[in-house]
């Protein structure tokens, strides 16, 4: 019995000195674009800049070329995000101006989790010059692995 | 002539054995029955109460950022089945230097189930018991931040929310063990394993610290230290 007390003791103070850390893996939310219809791959370089709102902008993917899709971060605390698709790397290449609005949401998990934001998408408008249509597949982004969030249709004609 | 008499006498003989060998069978069928008198049961359904208090959420209340104040009621029928119900109050107000996200939270929170002594003399003063408990707390909770940064639009962005309720159930599966130390003060450990049955939380996330549960998510071990008084 005097046995029994111990170990129970022993294993109290075990249970009391596990600490875990519950952070998820990947702390990285983007949105997913997929290339669909005829144009499947990007035959020539991509380069999309976001517009910052203050009369700046950022370049967040620069001359992705061969690949099916691709990944744009979102703004933490703005209703639009305004990105510019440019297709070459030439100066008149034609560029796309891509609007996608949405709703920012808080996400905590732990105090020792780097706080993020997921997002829900509201729609998406796009001017037509070398991209066809985009369609919103999934209508959350979060930090999870997930569906593609656009189905971006380009041109056959151009790429 | 002599033949017939031989075969005669070994048949009287076998008929001889045989029937000692019936009554060997057939004679303890035969004997009285020993009744053994099963002693009545003497001992009282209320055998006394135990009131306890949990020291392991004290310790936890002074080295860290979150512990509980508990308190348990113990019925004792027949030294053998023991209805408890557990209440406390679970706090926690911590913050991560790092991330300086910060989470708070107080709340009352309460269990109900039985415990069964395990032990073969049950009237020993010691106990092992095995038990359940159904526990539940509905709470409210904040997540403070000072603002998180955008690495792209390079601006500060609030983050937080307060006052966001959730609530919870659990069940807990319970090994404990305590022993009589000094008149009606007793001591012991218990082990318990949570599995959580159905929760709720706001928008922001899950509750963090549960009061009651401890820490949320992976969290499935607890335990206690109760110093109790049984009357």
């Amino acid at each position: 019995m005097r046995k029994m007390f111990w170990l129970l003791a022993a294993m109290a103070i075990l249970v009391a000195a596990c600490s875990t850390i519950d952070c998820s893996l990947n702390s990285r939310v983007a949105a997913t674009y997929k290339l669909a219809g005829d144009v499947k791959k990007l035959a020539t370089p991509l380069t999309v800049t976001a517009y910052l709102g203050d009369g700046n902008d950022s370049v967040i993917l620069n001359k992705l070329a061969d690949a099916d899709s691709f990944q744009l971060p979102m703004s933490y605390n703005h209703h639009e995000d305004t990105f510019y698709f440019k297709s070459d790397t030439t100066a008149n290449a034609p560029t796309d101006t891509v609007v996608i609005t949405k709703e920012d949401i808080p996400h905590f998990e732990a105090v020792d989790c780097n706080p993020i934001f997921f997002h829900e998408i509201k729609g998406v408008r796009h001017t037509r010059h070398f991209i066809d249509s985009i369609v919103v597949n999934n209508k959350h982004v979060t930090n999870g692995p997930s569906k593609s969030n656009f189905f971006l249709y380009l041109k056959s004609d151009i790429h | 002539m002599d033949l017939p008499r031989v075969t005669s006498s070994s048949i009287s003989r076998a008929i001889f054995i045989s029937l000692l060998l019936i009554q060997q069978l057939t004679a303890p069928a035969q004997q009285p029955r020993k009744v053994i008198a099963i002693a009545p049961d003497t001992i009282p359904l209320l055998r006394g109460i135990q009131i306890s208090a949990d020291m392991v959420g004290l310790i936890q209340m002074a080295v860290s950022d979150y512990g509980q104040y508990e308190a348990a009621l113990k019925v004792n029928l027949k030294d053998k089945y023991f209805p408890v119900v557990e209440l406390g109050l679970g706090k926690c107000d911590a913050t991560d230097p790092s991330t300086t996200l910060g989470y708070k939270t107080s709340a009352p929170y309460g269990r109900i189930g039985v415990d069964y002594n395990l032990m073969k003399n049950k009237h020993d003063i010691y106990r092992l018991y095995g038990g359940f408990r159904y526990a539940f707390s509905k709470f409210s909770y904040d997540v403070l931040s000072q603002g998180i940064t955008d690495p792209v639009w390079r601006e500060k962005v609030p983050f937080g929310a307060t006052d966001v309720d959730g609530s919870y159930h659990w069940l807990e599966g319970v090994l404990s063990i305590d022993a009589k130390i000094w008149g009606p003060v007793r001591m012991g450990w218990s082990v318990r394993y949570k599995r959580r049955l159905f929760h709720k939380h706001g928008d922001i996330g899950e509750a963090w610290y549960v009061p009651g549960f401890g820490r949320g998510g992976n969290t499935r071990l607890g335990g206690t230290f109760n110093v109790s008084i049984e009357i």
